[in-house]
């Protein structure tokens, strides 16, 4: 779990989409990230907006680590090397 | 004195304590004041909206909302039903956001009704989904997606 933590934390700015398991989808500013994966959006905007109209004027928001079903990441923001090395380093035990 | 050592003070007198527990949350936890001032939106597990003020968390995402009170969005209706103060279990939150206040906070299309109405307008509409699923179910032989 540590692994994608420290993922995350070094996404901390960039742009991503977060599914949630209720279905609703929201892409904003990755602003920080916790070990729950708890994750803290900003700029945020629905992306189905006539479907959820109560989101309209939500621009923060924190969104709860046990509720995300997906999160789609940059293209950019993945580093195959490094995370080859960081699996192999926590396969063999730290 | 230090806020801390304050509060270790105070822990036989629980109203203080809490007040100075709570202060000490915003102290550390929140370098952005704001959003003790500011109406939260909390979205729940089983799709109820909360709007209220925050005055507590914690790590499970225990909430305490003061003045909370409940969205409800039928179609273009929707009503805010007061409650007064929630606590909300951390398990059941899904989202809180913070409300743009330059930003409408709903479509303009979307009227305000009371009440009753919108109690009336959510009876009808999940009727209306029992209908289709039933339907669905005794139509199910017939093998469509």
């Amino acid at each position: 779990m540590q692994l994608f933590f420290s993922y995350f934390k070094d996404l901390v700015g960039r742009e991503v989409t977060v599914e949630l398991k209720n279905d609703l989808a929201i892409r904003g500013t990755l602003h920080s990230v916790d070990q729950y994966l708890n994750i803290k959006l900003e700029n945020t905007r629905v992306v189905d907006q006539d479907k959820y109209p109560h989101m309209l004027s939500v621009r923060n928001c924190f969104i709860r680590g046990s509720v995300v079903r997906y999160v789609q990441l940059p293209p950019e923001g993945v580093d195959i090397e490094l995370l080859h090395d960081a699996t192999r380093r926590e396969a063999r035990g730290g | 004195m230090p806020l801390n050592v304050l509060v270790l003070h105070c822990k036989n007198c629980l109203v203080t304590y809490l007040c100075l527990r709570s202060l000490m949350v915003v102290k550390h936890a929140s370098r952005d004041l704001s959003i003790f001032i500011e109406k939260l939106l909390v979205l729940l597990r089983d799709g109820r909206k909360l709007l209220g003020l925050l005055r507590s968390f914690d790590q499970f995402a225990n909430v305490i909302l003061e003045g909370a009170c409940e969205r409800v969005i039928v179609g273009d209706l929707y009503c805010d039903i007061p409650l007064g103060l929630y606590v909300i279990r951390g398990e059941n939150v899904v989202l809180i956001g913070e409300l743009d206040l330059e930003k409408e906070e709903l479509p303009s299309r979307m009227n305000p009704v009371s009440e009753a109405e919108i109690k009336r307008a959510q009876k009808a509409e999940r009727e209306a989904t029992d209908l289709k699923g039933s339907m669905r179910k005794r139509m199910e032989f017939l093998d469509f997606d």
